[in-house]
């Protein structure tokens, strides 16, 4: 029960997160996906399907660029609109999380 | 499993789709190996954290099939967004399946009868430049090209009717793709 309510929660801001780690500079795939494997346990093969879509939906986009060792990498850098959609996803989250935590206040 | 046997699983989850989308994808993993191996870790290790390749395949596969609709909204690129989520194969979507069989029932019916009326409009249009005139001729020119624009107006909500379910059904697949691998105990 409650590992669902967490895995539901953690699909929820899965995108957020992304989005602003990307917001503190670009990056490629296999470090954004170590750090959301780190911090909130996110299988490591779902960060492209996921980065797919973003890109998609415009919230990112790519560019190559040279590795020290081996072919060029693929960085996503966050848009315009990718931005954008941060800035309310973390006023969302904010309003949601303050109503919960004092609801929860009571409790604990 | 290694590498070489996630890459050759990964790969034939893809196929069907474009090959510019697979290579794309098959570099998008191979890099991440590599980055994987040059993190000090081994090939299983990365295998094992990347999760099933097959699953990976079928949520990237109805992502690729979600884009082409959105880049082109066709009735074959429709027939793919409904596959892709087929592909998904969640049980809440075998239920959704009958409604989604009447409502594509209803669409083919309303597009016959659009291009019924732009047949019958053309019909007494013609029948009008060649002289068969029925009756009054301002009133059936009125009639025809009436019929005309009202199966054009009918065809175009249609298509923005079909526009608005698909992105429902994308969001919906969307929810479902599971982001996270409950088998691996790192939740």
């Amino acid at each position: 029960m409650t590992e669902s309510l967490q895995i539901q929660l953690k699909k929820g801001v899965l995108e957020m997160c992304v989005l602003a780690l990307l917001s503190k500079g670009d990056n490629y795939a296999y470090d954004i996906a170590s750090r959301m494997a780190e911090a909130v346990g996110m299988g490591e093969g779902t960060i492209y399907p996921l980065m797919r879509r973003m890109q998609n939906d415009g919230l990112v986009s790519t560019y190559l660029q040279e590795s020290g060792s081996g072919p060029p990498r693929k960085y996503y850098k966050l848009t315009k609109s990718g931005a954008n959609a941060l800035k309310s996803q973390v006023s969302e989250w904010l309003v949601f999380e303050t109503a919960v935590r004092k609801i929860l206040g009571d409790v604990t | 499993m290694n590498r070489a046997h996630f890459m050759a699983q990964l790969r034939d989850g893809l196929s069907g789709l474009h090959h510019t989308d697979i290579n794309d994808i098959l570099r998008d993993y191979e890099s991440h190996f590599a980055d994987g191996l040059a993190d000090g870790r081994s090939e299983d290790e990365v295998a094992a954290a990347l999760g099933e390749p097959s699953r990976l395949a079928r949520e990237l596969r109805a992502e690729a099939g979600f884009r082409r609709w959105e880049e082109n909204r066709n009735a074959g690129n429709f027939v793919g967004v409904v596959l892709a989520l087929l592909g998904l194969a969640t049980i809440d979507f075998i239920i959704l399946l009958p409604l989604l069989c009447i409502m594509a029932a209803i669409f083919f019916g309303l597009s016959v009868a659009c291009l019924g009326l732009v047949v019958g409009g053309s019909f007494l249009l013609f029948n009008l430049l060649w002289g068969g005139v029925m009756g009054n001729a301002a009133m059936q020119l009125l009639i025809s090209l009436g019929l005309i624009s009202g199966a054009i107006g009918g065809g175009a909500l249609l298509l923005l009717l079909m526009d608005v379910i698909a992105k429902l059904l994308i969001r919906y697949a969307r929810l479902h793709f599971r982001l996270f691998d409950t088998a691996n105990k790192s939740i």
